[in-house]
Order: structure tokens, then C-alpha cells, then sequence
């Protein structure tokens, strides 16, 4: 990357408040899926209140990115690694506002873990959710290193989101087939599974901008 | 010192020095003005004559010819004796030094105004015709006011008999001023009446044609390849600096050497506008080469480059592009330079243009006087006559030179019009 | 160095006195195509394309080695004639400098002294060629005889290249064309540099790193008399591999 400041200062300060609000909404989004997931597995409810605010904040910081970057593109006509910062700024801004959207989507479907339904369904679910903020949590921590190579390692846990999301819909899907008293609860469960996938999808969009970001070029298997 | 007293410090030296302004420019004035005021209040008496209305009768018989006269018949006539007859008629006397006192009352030359007259009018034998004949130097000085009449006679150049027949002509109204036509066309003469500038104009224009013809191509060039072609080196830098010596150098030395190599060693004619235009060249070569030069560097490089970049070779772009650009600045220089020509005497007096030429010059191989030496001639006669035609002499070259200087103005801004 | 292209510069070093311009240059100019060269001030970029006319050789002191190919002939060889060289290879420069004459006489100058034309009527379908071509036309056909100085700065400018086509060249070398014109005299040179590719190739010093980005294929970054990268306008400006060619023009230095 170039160590150089900008000559004109201003600009530096802006592209680093692009960089700054982008973690910022990152670190928001972690926390609402991290309370998403709690919401699901252990019923809390103070989480869904929070999972309410901090969903209202993320699309205020969406909105907010999305200005600066306007007003990057018009003011500075960015050039190389400046455009490739603002372009990417754009896109993760996207990606987070959908695993946002996806997670409270998750929070807002669940009801109590009926009495009698074993928290053992739940272990493949919780697992999915484990690693999809594992994935998460190691993107923005890409982002805010700059890594190639913390991409490149979300990038390729991807495929291990997507079998661990079949085995959990399988494990749904058995289990829906002894039981057929809590339908309603078992579809949500699928739902929940497909959502943290798509979230992964997301997420792996996102350590792919970041490749890009640093090298200049799209990831290539 | 506060700052507003620094303040009204500065406005009031500023006033000072637009106010020495003003008072020099007024002295400048003022010295104009009086040259100017001088030369016109003297000189412009200078631009009429004096004449007397003499009656002629242009019998056949006096004239001594027939009715149908001849050619031969007509130039066989002694207009002389005719003229005489009638002048002597004028004032009649028996004494022959009243006669001779009356005559000198006219021009020496009145012969010549009746043959004239005589030759370009057909019409007149058999008739009685009043000419008006130019008046002697004398005479006209008198009538025009320069000779006092309170003093004694012997100390007075008209006598009491001359002015008895003046105040008679006055009173019967015979005594009249016209245009002095003779000033502008005639030759020199020793009778002021009758001396005119014609033969130093026509001298001073062939002088100037001469000079022109020759600096003027001559410098243009020398300037253009010091400019443009000339390598920058030690010995171009010397030849710069003896140019701009050159323009200084008094212009006394030129007539030096026009004498010493154009008349010993040339042999050309002495005193002819030839040798005056060549000496002139030679002194008012460094006077354009100057201002040339400094035209041409004047010229922007961008116009050069972009000649030179569509094609066109180091002379194509000086020819086509440098040189037209810098034509206003050439042609002032060009011309304030002959106006300098056109004042000089001391180069010419060397020369020999100092003659006292009667004849007006033909070609600029006949010889001839100049304006300013003219000027000097006649200021070293002793007749009073002159006075007025030496001032009247300094008009005509100032009004020359004005109308040169003007020309140079208005070429200058005619060109530029065309290349800002 | 690929015998390819159009204008092929070999290891060439300018000097002006004792103090060095340009060092051990090479590149390639293709044909048809745009190449800008971009750079801070003193960089040499405008010093290298003097070279490709030849202009360099009105300054006495300033030397060139090395040599620069026009479709393979070396044009500092001895025996190259430098007029028609720049019948080939035409300029435009940074401040419009028409000549101060008509606008009639600025286009027709050059084919005159070449003598392209046989006949008035030859010139004037040549005049209204090159102004036709330069975009220019239109709005001067009924003034050919009006001073060129008075028009504005990009019509004047326009005029310049219009000179500049009328000898039909091969190559057009422009120094900061539009730096003296406002935007929409800009515009309107851009359009006509993206119109005159098709015909010439054009090789171009700018200072607005847009402009490169607009108009050129081709783009090489100058720094302090050396060529430090050279490639697609589109690699240098997205992904340039060069950290200081970056740094110029990301406004890091310069």
C-alpha cells in the first residue's frame, strides 16, 4: 500500500471517515447477529429490543456511507487505490446491510423452543451460526488489517458454511419428519439455516472486495 | 509616527512629484513655445511680397514689333528698355541719379516678371494692362515695417526721393502685399526679393531619397541577419557594440569621411545631393539598424515555433512571419532617422553642399544646397532682407519634420492594428 | 523495442548544457492510437516530445543522443531533413498561437511553402478540409478573411490544429493543449483528439490526469528525466504496478 499522506489533507481525512464508518457499521452488524443467534438459541429477550436499534443505526450508517462516497466520487475523482477504497466502501456498506437485514429477519421469526423439542436439534444450527460470525468477525478484521490473506481464508471457509448449512436442513428435515406437531417451528428453524448461508454468501462477498481492494484484481480459485 | 501621519505622509510626497511633473512639462512647453513663437512671429512676413501696380502698355510700336508678331519677332524683344519706359513714368525726373533711385525701387529682376507675363498671356498687344511688379528688398522691408524712417539719411538704406515716391504710391494705392510665390519655387539669389528655398528643398528631397535608397535596404538586412542568423560569439558581439557606438558618433566625423573617400578618392561631384545622401546613408545606418533590431527581438518566440513546427524553413519563418511583425518599429525607426537626416548640416557643409547654387538642382547630380544649410547661409548675410527668409526657412523644416514625425506615428499604429 | 510501432524512442538522453533532461528513454508510440504522458513539472515529458520534431534543435544548447524511429527511419540521423520532417510530424502548443494573420492565410501557410497545392482552388478545398476536420468550419466559414486573433481561445486553438492538419501529417505531438482553455473548450478538443485517432496518431503532454484518462490508450509517467511506467491508460490509472506512479497520480506527490 503507499504510505504517502495526500497533499491535500482533506482528502486522506475523508477516505479514512469512509474507512472508519464502514468498520464502525461492521461492528454493529456483528453485534446484531451475535444477538440474533442468542434471540434464536438461548430466547433472550432483551436482544431483540437491541437487535431493533442496532438495525435502525446500521441503515443510518448505510445511508451515511453512501454520501461520503457521492461526495468522494464528485470532489476528488478518485484514481487507483482511492477509487478501489470508494468502490469497495460501497459494496461491503451493501453486503452489511443485508446480513443486517438477514439476521433480524432470523431474531424477528422465532417463537419459545417448544417444551418438549430437545436443544440437540439446535446443535447444528448453533454451529452454523458460530462460524458464520466467525467468518464475520475475520472479514472486518481483514478489512481493517488490509489482509490478502485473511480473505483469501473466508473466501475458502465458505464452502465448509454451505455443507454445514445442508447438514443442519437435513438434521431439520428428520426431525420434522418423527415430529409433526411443531411444524411451524421446524419451517422457521429452515428459514433460519438458509438465511445464515445467505449471510455467509455475503460475507464472502465481502473478504472478496477486500482481495480486490489490496491487490487490484479479482480473487481467482 | 502613527500610521496616519505615515499615511499623509506618502499622499503629499506623491503630490510633490506629480506637481514636478507638471512644472517640467510646462518648462518643456515653454521653450517650445518660444522657439515656436520666435521663428513664426519672424518668419511669416517671409511669406508675402511686396509689389507696385505698374501700368503697361503693350503697344506694338514700343514693343517694337508687328501686329502678328513672329517668333523670332517676339524673341528679339529688349523687354529691359519696354519695362523702363514705364517705370520712368512713374515719378517723372530729369536728374539721372533720381532716375537710378527710382529704379531700385523695383526688383532687379522686373524684365523677367513682364516676359513672363508677356509670353503666357495672348491676348494683351495694343492694350494697357497694370502688372504688379515684385518691389525691390528695400522697399518691401520698409513697407513691411523693418526700417525706421525717423533717422538720418545717411544712416537709412532708402533715401528721402525713395520715400517721397513710396508715400505717393501709397497714397494712389499702387503699393500692394501678395503671396510670395518666388520663396517656395526659386533658386538663391543675392536679391532677397527674389531668393527662394525651391533649389534647397529639391536639394534636401534628393539628399533624403539618396540616403533612404540605400540605408534603408541595407540596414533592414544587416539587422535582420545580426538577429536571426548571426552566430552569438565574441566577434557579433563586437560588431553590436560598434553599431550602437556608431549612432553616437558626431555626425561632423560622417562629412569627414564622405569628403576624404567619396570626393578624393571616388571622385564624385562636389556639393550634389548624391554625395550629401550618401554621407547621410552612412550616418543614419546605425540609426534604424537600431530600433530594427530591437523590433525583431521583439517579436513573441511562440510565432516563430509555430512557423517553424508547421514546415517552414529558419528563412521562410523570418521573411514570412518575423519581420512583417516587426515593420511598425522598423518604419518609426526608419523614419525619425531621415527626419534626423533632414536637419543635418554639419556632414553636408564638409561635402561642399554649401555652394551658393542658383540654379534648382534637376537631378540629384546637379548641384544644390540643403534646408538647414540654407538657413545657415542666409544667416550670415548682411542684408536685412534675410532675417525673415532664414526664420521663415527654419518654419518650412520644422513643418517637414512634424509631418515626418507624424507619418512615423501613424504607421506605427496602423500596423499594429493589424497583429495584436 | 518492437518495430511495430510508429514512433519507437531508443535510449535517448537529452542534455541541455551540462545539466541532463532526459534519461536513456525508450518507448513506444503506436499508430492511430493516443498516448499521453503525464508527469510532474520538470519532468521531461515536454522536452521528449520536442524531440519527435525536432524543435529541441533551435536551442543551441541542447544535445541529443540516442535516436528516435518514424516508422523505422531514425530522424536524428544527419541526412534527415528537418522541414519535412515536420511536414510528418505536426504540433500544437500549450498557449494557441495562431498567426497574426487572416484565418484563410493561417491554414493555407503550410501547404503553400510545401507545396501541396498547384491551384487557389486546391487551397481552398485544403483550408476547408483541415477546418472542416478540426471541427472549426462551421463556425468560420463566412469570416476566412477576419484576423485568426479574433477568435476565442478555443477556436483559436482549434485553428492551431487545423494548421497543424492541413499538411496532412502523420503524427500530431500536443503540448498541454487545453491548459489555456476553459471546459468547454476542452470538451470540445477532447471530442475532436478522439475524432482525429482514426487518422493520425497523436501523442499528448497533459497535466489533468482526467484528460489522460480520457482521451489516451496509452499513458507514460515521467519523473525527474526517467520513464518510470508505461502502459494501457487503463492498467496505470486503475492498478498502476509502479508505487510512485501511484503516488502522482492519487495527488501522494507531485
Amino acid at each position: 500500500m503507499t504510505n504517502d499522506t495526500h497533499i491535500v489533507k482533506s482528502y486522506g481525512e475523508e477516505l479514512q471517515f469512509l474507512n472508519d464508518s464502514v468498520i464502525q457499521m461492521g461492528s454493529l452488524t456483528e453485534s446484531l447477529l451475535a444477538d440474533s443467534m442468542n434471540a434464536i438459541t438461548i430466547l433472550d429477550k432483551e436482544a431483540v429490543s437491541r437487535i431493533i436499534q442496532s438495525d435502525k443505526k446500521i441503515n443510518e450508517y448505510r445511508a451515511k456511507i453512501d454520501t461520503q462516497i457521492m461526495t468522494l466520487l464528485v470532489k476528488r475523482a478518485p484514481m487507483a487505490i482511492d477509487l478501489r477504497i470508494t468502490i469497495t466502501a460501497l459494496r461491503i456498506s451493501q453486503d452489511l446491510e443485508r446480513i443486517g437485514d438477514l439476521a433480524k429477519g432470523n431474531a424477528k421469526k422465532m417463537l419459545p423452543l417448544p417444551q418438549d423439542l430437545s436443544q440437540e436439534l439446535l446443535k447444528s444450527l448453533k454451529r452454523l451460526g458460530a462460524i458464520v460470525e466467525s467468518q464475520l468477525n475475520k472479514s472486518l478484521d481483514a478489512y481493517i488489517k488490509k489482509s490478502k490473506d485473511l480473505s483469501v481464508e473466508v473466501i475458502k471457509l465458505d464452502t465448509s458454511v454451505n455443507e454445514l448449512t445442508y447438514l443442519s436442513i437435513k438434521e431439520i428435515l428428520s426431525f420434522l419428519s418423527k415430529d409433526t406437531k411443531n411444524l411451524e417451528y421446524a419451517t422457521n428453524l429452515l428459514f433460519v439455516a438458509k438465511n445464515l448461508e445467505r449471510a455467509g454468501d455475503h460475507i464472502r462477498r465481502i473478504a472478496e472486495n477486500i482481495y480486490f481492494l489490496v491487490e487490484g484484481d479479482y480473487y481467482k480459485k | 509616527m502613527t500610521k496616519e501621519q505615515r499615511l499623509k505622509k506618502r499622499y503629499s510626497a506623491e503630490k510633490r512629484f506629480k506637481q514636478y511633473g507638471i512644472v517640467s512639462i510646462c518648462m518643456a512647453l515653454l521653450f517650445v513655445g518660444l522657439l515656436v513663437f520666435k521663428v513664426l512671429s519672424e518668419g511669416s512676413s517671409a511669406f508675402v511680397k511686396t509689389t507696385i501696380q505698374l501700368e503697361l502698355n503693350f503697344d506694338t510700336k514700343l514693343l517694337n514689333i508687328s501686329n502678328q508678331p513672329t517668333k523670332e519677332e517676339i524673341a528679339d524683344i529688349d523687354f529691359y528698355d519696354f519695362t523702363l519706359k514705364h517705370i520712368l513714368k512713374v515719378y517723372p525726373t530729369n536728374n539721372r541719379d533720381e532716375e537710378k533711385l527710382l529704379i531700385k525701387l523695383f526688383t532687379s529682376d522686373f524684365e523677367f516678371e513682364v516676359k513672363k507675363f508677356f509670353l503666357n498671356n495672348s491676348d494683351i498687344l495694343n492694350k494697357v494692362i497694370t502688372l504688379p511688379i515684385t518691389a525691390s528688398s528695400d522697399l518691401d522691408q520698409l513697407h513691411k515695417g523693418n526700417y525706421q524712417r525717423d533717422i538720418t539719411e545717411d544712416r537709412r538704406k532708402i533715401s528721402n526721393f525713395q520715400l517721397k515716391i513710396y508715400d505717393q504710391l501709397l497714397e494712389n494705392k499702387k503699393i500692394n502685399k501678395t503671396f510670395n510665390n518666388y520663396f517656395l519655387v526659386k533658386g538663391d539669389s543675392r536679391n532677397p526679393e527674389i531668393a527662394g528655398i525651391g533649389g534647397a528643398m529639391l536639394g534636401s528631397l534628393f539628399s533624403i531619397l539618396v540616403c533612404l535608397i540605400i540605408s534603408f535596404p541595407i540596414a533592414l538586412l544587416a539587422a535582420v541577419y545580426l538577429e536571426e542568423f548571426a552566430p552569438k560569439n565574441k566577434f557579433t558581439d563586437f560588431i553590436e557594440i560598434n553599431i550602437n557606438n556608431l549612432a553616437a558618433v558626431p555626425s561632423i566625423v560622417f562629412g569627414l569621411l564622405g569628403l576624404g573617400i567619396l570626393l578624393n578618392v571616388f571622385e564624385l561631384p562636389r556639393s550634389t545631393s548624391l554625395v550629401g545622401g550618401i554621407t547621410l546613408a552612412l550616418m543614419t545606418l546605425p540609426r534604424i539598424i537600431i530600433p530594427c533590431r530591437a523590433s525583431l527581438k521583439a517579436v513573441p518566440p511562440s510565432i516563430r515555433e509555430a512557423a517553424l513546427a508547421v514546415g517552414a524553413s529558419k528563412v521562410q519563418t523570418v521573411i514570412h512571419h518575423v519581420v512583417p511583425l516587426a515593420m511598425p518599429g522598423t518604419l518609426s525607426g526608419t523614419i525619425i532617422g531621415l527626419a534626423q537626416a533632414l536637419g543635418e548640416t554639419a556632414p553636408l557643409l564638409l561635402i561642399g553642399m554649401v555652394a551658393f547654387v542658383v540654379q534648382v538642382p534637376g537631378n540629384p547630380l546637379d548641384p544644390s544646397a540643403s534646408l538647414p544649410i540654407q538657413v545657415y547661409l542666409w544667416s550670415e548675410s548682411a542684408e536685412r532682407g534675410f532675417v525673415e527668409k532664414t526664420s521663415a526657412t527654419i518654419m518650412v523644416l520644422l513643418g517637414f519634420l512634424i509631418v515626418m514625425n507624424s507619418l512615423a506615428v501613424y504607421a506605427r499604429q496602423k500596423f499594429e492594428k493589424k497583429w495584436i | 523495442m518492437s518495430t511495430s510501432a510508429k514512433i519507437s524512442a531508443n535510449h535517448l538522453n537529452v542534455f541541455y548544457g551540462q545539466k541532463q533532461a532526459l534519461f536513456d528513454i525508450s518507448l513506444d508510440i503506436n499508430q492511430n492510437e493516443v498516448t499521453a504522458l503525464i508527469g510532474p513539472s520538470g519532468c521531461g515529458k515536454s522536452t521528449f516530445i520536442r524531440c519527435i520534431n525536432r524543435m529541441n534543435d533551435v536551442i543551441d544548447i541542447c544535445k541529443v543522443e540516442g535516436e528516435i524511429a518514424i516508422d523505422g527511419k531514425n530522424i536524428y540521423d544527419p541526412k534527415v531533413d528537418v522541414v519535412s520532417l515536420r511536414e510528418k510530424v505536426g504540433m500544437v502548443f500549450q498557449k494557441p498561437n495562431p498567426f497574426p494573420k487572416s484565418i484563410y492565410e493561417n491554414v493555407c501557410y503550410g501547404p503553400k511553402i510545401h507545396g501541396i497545392a498547384q491551384s487557389k482552388d486546391e487551397l481552398d478545398t485544403i483550408v476547408e478540409s483541415s477546418l472542416k476536420r478540426a471541427a472549426l468550419w462551421n463556425e468560420v466559414k463566412d469570416r476566412l478573411q477576419e484576423p485568426g486573433t479574433s477568435l476565442s481561445g478555443g477556436q483559436q486553438q482549434r485553428l492551431c490544429i487545423a494548421r497543424a492538419i492541413s499538411v496532412n501529417p502523420e503524427v500530431i505531438l500536443m503540448d498541454e493543449p487545453c491548459s489555456a482553455l476553459d471546459p468547454v473548450a476542452t470538451a470540445k478538443i477532447e471530442e475532436l483528439i478522439d475524432e482525429l485517432k482514426k487518422t493520425f496518431t497523436i501523442v499528448i503532454v497533459t497535466h489533468s490526469m482526467s484528460q489522460a484518462v480520457r482521451v489516451s490508450q496509452k499513458t507514460g509517467f515521467f519523473h525527474l528525466g526517467k520513464l518510470i511506467e508505461v502502459g494501457s491508460t487503463e492498467k496505470i490509472f486503475k492498478n498502476p504496478t509502479n508505487s510512485m506512479t501511484q503516488d502522482y497520480i492519487t495527488g501522494r506527490f507531485g
